[in-house]
């Protein structure tokens, strides 16, 4: 049982719990509302993923857009990239989409979006939450209350064309390659194979492509919850094979062997391929690994780090210019030449695209990218001894160039090390990288001992 | 003294009702609907329809969300009259329904009606649970996994007709020539089908269903039928015409010959034709409704209950008696609930009992209203200061000691050939009078009344 306050968050970024006894009907309504009055009115986009709460609360969310005057647009299930995307290019004043991403099941959220189709900065969060909290909606009259309008197939071709200006879709259709997929159920079984199939000409085998089902395993595509798919990609004698996240916005890679490519090499292996058509430089979170640096270092371009958060990256992104960003560890590949927001899509054209062009193996490209070894974890700490283990560190290497952006992060000669704070529970997220096994597992194991000592 | 504010939301026993907007929002539609669904045995399906006000499609969208949230299944009809709605919830055995709609109120209303297991209203005790459990705001949400569906019955109509078609001649009522004010409401939905599929004549007027400003005020009364239905009839050489409220639980009719007929004779016309007709002898009204019951009821053998104004006496009066002891049930407003329907208000119903009994007795409808006693009424409204009304009826009745009291509701008192009754509004802050009197109108004796209650404002 987590504890109660995590299956509740109402915050800065929006609204997330577990549906039923936390995440109410009337509480989604009542954002959705405030969201509303917020946008001034219009039209506003409402989309979902396939939890099965997302029927009730994009009633309950429609209730409140109506409520406050909005006219709302239903495009029904799809990933949430194609979402922002279609909020965007129909100029509508906002959107919404229903996921909880990653998160189990019995969680839903709702995701927030301006009038460009974006998450909704800082400042405009800030705004938000205090409008929900005053309660002082607009309440639409009887002449002013508009309707629903169903609008279920325009967006994800929308999506599709986008992603196609920046790949050469013919070279990837006349290798018809062999490419496995799981879409988790989620929103990506809706849309994902008639793009691989249809729009790439792949020859494609798919597994968790219903969305009237539930997830078949872990939301979350990282490696230990991909068994499935990694031993259907060689038996099946695939090509590659992609794994989705719930609402379509995170990707994994699986190799022609069966092997999950780790994270950061597939960002890395993106941000080659934008940087080969575009001009501009990259934007990662701190705990991304050193490979972009190299990548881009390769054709000349600088990386910007940022705080970890989507939010952050994005925010860096629009400040600088940026051609490509992304999370390593968590599988987000933004590209603003499509949309700025993490988008799978995108990610999966890109790899399709380099192996066309280059005629290699996935495992080949991603076995030349340079090779860095990384570790991940996560230490339980006492309320008031943050300050202290943090000195703690500092102290313990002198010499190390520190980056105070988001938490403690140590640049060494033979490697880094990040530090930083959960935003939700008292726990330290650790991660550590080095070129070589040895060094990795001696610094990670130095920042445990401390924090244990 | 009692504001606008306090008049645009109304919340009791009968439900939710409001302005939208000004007095009814999201957050009410949202916290009654998960009370509803708290409320029901778990299992079975609701129905929810609703009347074509704009708002409807916001209330509906809390409604749905709410009652998926709390495991039911719903069936939604989309925009249907309420009886529709009612005799879908017994086709489909369902647990209950809403239907959403203000009825007779102005377009920028909106309610929430509730009924029950058997597609009646709820009883004054459920009513009173559903309260508490609204008041309480503790709703029976279910995890997850275990959330609704969402379908939708867009033929829900069909099956109606067809019941009703077993009830009444269709083959020879359709011959008659019918105007019919929709008053941009649900009727049109029902009578355009009975053209369609069954050959009736009905000529519509404000047939479009509109969301934001209706034809008229959508009450069904003497001055409405006036207003533009009644002019009709002659030019259009109609036999009757019928005015339906929004949903179309409430009827008012027009003579052949051109005159807007009170609505109050639609409950006594169709007490003189269900009478004779079953083994039911209880009329079951109000205690403001016309003497010519009594009249009607006493040819036949028959008697009426009189029971407090609303919808909730009746509901409750209805269930102490078996089904097969009542002729008819229903109030001066012209919503009327007969046996053969298992006691819904049904307008469209009501109009074709009217029809039956004019093609039964082979007269013209003007002929059947003049066949009654002449009867005048009168009605009229005091804004008063709540306190004092218990003064105001102990004055009344020491002003009136000859008169047979009755306390039902408010004070009424009746002589042998008039009576009157001052009761406090349910749904206004207001005192409302009424008075009646066999020939013409007691005029003497409503100046007196409105005199005295106004002593006490």
């Amino acid at each position: 049982m987590p504890r109660r306050e995590h299956l509740l968050k109402i915050g800065v970024s929006g609204i997330r719990g577990v549906v039923g006894e936390f995440l109410t009907p009337a509480l989604a309504c009542s954002f959705a509302q405030a969201f509303g009055t917020y946008v001034g009115g219009g039209r506003v986009i409402l989309g979902r993923d396939t939890r099965t709460s997302g029927e009730m609360l994009t009633h309950a969310v429609s209730c409140g857009l109506l409520a406050a005057g909005c006219e709302v647009v239903d495009v029904g299930i799809l990933p949430t990239p194609t979402i922002m995307i279609y909020v965007a290019a129909t100029h509508a004043q906002g959107g919404i989409a229903l996921t909880a991403s990653h998160n189990p099941p019995e969680y839903n959220a709702l995701k927030l979006f301006n009038a460009q189709g974006l998450f909704f900065n800082n400042y405009e969060r800030a705004e938000l939450l205090d409008l929900y909290h005053q309660s002082d909606f607009h309440q639409a009259a009887n002449e002013e209350i508009c309707g629903v309008i169903p609008d279920h197939d325009k967006a994800a071709k929308l999506h599709f064309e986008k992603v196609l200006a920046h790949v050469d879709a013919e070279r990837i259709r006349k290798r018809k390659f062999r490419v496995a997929l799981d879409a988790v159920n989620g929103a990506g079984a809706v849309t994902t194979p008639g793009f691989l199939r249809d729009t790439l000409g792949c020859d494609l085998e798919a597994i968790a492509i219903d969305p009237t089902k539930v997830f078949p395993r872990e939301a979350e595509p990282k490696p230990e919850t991909l068994g499935e798919i990694a031993s259907l990609v060689p038996r099946c004698l695939r090509e590659i094979g992609f794994a989705q996240d719930p609402d379509g916005d995170r990707l994994a890679v699986i190799d022609e062997t069966g092997v999950v490519l780790d994270n950061d090499d597939v960002l890395a292996l993106a941000v080659d391929a934008a940087l080969r058509r575009l001009p501009g430089d990259v934007v990662v979170n701190l705990t991304t690994s050193s490979v972009i640096d190299d990548v881009a270092a390769a054709h000349g371009r600088r990386v910007y780090r940022t705080p970890v958060g989507e939010a952050n990256v994005v925010e860096t992104m629009q400040a600088v210019n940026a051609v490509i960003g992304g999370e390593g560890s968590n599988g987000g590949i933004i590209f603003p030449a499509v949309h700025l927001c993490r988008d799978s899509y995108t990610g999966m054209a890109f790899l399709l695209d380099r192996m066309a062009e280059t005629g290699e193996k996935i495992s080949t490209l991603a076995a030349r990218l340079p090779k860095y070894y990384r570790r991940y974890g996560k230490v339980a700490y006492q309320h008031g001894r943050l300050g202290t283990l943090m000195q703690n560190l500092e102290t313990r290497f002198p010499a190390a160039e520190k980056d105070r952006a988001d938490g403690l992060k140590l640049l060494l000669p033979e490697g880094w090390i990040h530090v930083r704070s959960s935003n939700t529970e008292p726990l330290l997220r650790v991660a550590a990288e080095a070129r070589s096994q040895a060094v990795v597992e001696k610094l990670y194991a130095e920042v445990l001992g401390l924090f244990k000592g | 003294m009692v504001g606008e504010a306090a008049r645009s939301l109304r919340i009791s026993q009968v439900g939710l009702r409001g302005v939208v907007g000004a007095g009814m929002t999201a957050a009410h539609v949202l916290d009654f609907a998960s009370a509803f669904g708290t409320f029901l045995e778990p299992g079975r399906c609701v129905v929810v329809g609703r009347d074509p006000r704009a708002s409807g499609v916001m209330v509906r969208e809390g409604v749905v969300a709410a009652l998926l949230a709390c495991g039911k299944d719903v069936v939604d009809l989309g925009i249907a009259p309420s009886p529709v709605i009612q005799h879908t919830i017994r086709r489909l055995d369902a647990g209950g329904g809403i239907s959403i709609g203000a009825s007779h109120n102005a377009a920028e209303w909106n309610a929430l009606k509730f009924f029950g297991r058997n597609a009646i209203y709820l009883s004054t005790a459920e009513a009173n649970e559903l309260l508490d459990i609204y008041h309480l705001k503790k709703f029976n949400f279910v995890e997850w996994n275990q959330l609704g569906t969402l379908l939708t019955d867009y033929h829900a109509l069909d099956p109606y007709l067809e019941d009703l078609a077993a009830v009444y001649d269709f083959e020879a009522l359709r011959k008659f020539r019918v105007v019919v004010d929709c008053c941009s409401g649900t009727s049109s939905l029902a009578l355009r089908r009975m053209n369609e599929r069954f050959g009736f004549q009905f000529i519509l007027i404000n047939e479009k269903m509109r969301g934001v400003a209706f034809a008229h005020e959508p009450a069904t009364n003497k001055d409405m039928v006036a207003l533009q239905l009644a002019p009709l009839m002659q030019p259009l050489g109609a036999d009757a015409g019928f005015l339906f409220d929004a949903d179309s639980d409430r009827v008012a009719f027009a003579t052949e010959d051109g005159a807007a007929i009170s609505e109050e004779m639609v409950l006594p016309m169709l007490a003189d034709y269900l009478l004779p007709h079953g083994a039911g002898k209880l009329v079951i009204t109000n205690v403001s409704t016309t003497a010519l019951v009594d009249e009607v009821a006493a040819r036949h053998g028959g008697e009426v209950v009189r029971v407090a104004v609303g919808r909730q006496a009746a509901i409750d009066a209805l269930s102490t008696y078996r089904p097969e002891q009542i002729a008819i049930a229903g109030e001066g407003t012209g919503a009327t609930m007969m046996p053969q329907f298992r006691f819904i208000y049904d307008g469209i119903a009501s109009m074709l009992a009217l029809l039956s009994m004019m093609r039964e007795r082979d007269a013209r409808l003007s002929q059947i209203v003049a066949s009654y006693p002449k009867f005048s009424i009168l009605k009229g409204q005091v804004p008063l200061v709540t306190h004092r009304i218990p003064a105001l009826l102990a004055s009344l009745r020491e002003r009136y000691p000859d008169g047979r009291a009755s306390v039902v509701d408010g004070l009424r008192v009746d002589w042998p050939d008039r009576w009157f009754h001052v009761r406090v509004s349910q749904t206004e802050p207001v005192v409302r009078i009424i008075c009646e009197q066999r020939g013409d109108a007691p005029r003497e004796l409503y100046g007196t009344l409105i005199e005295l209650v106004r002593s006490f404002a």
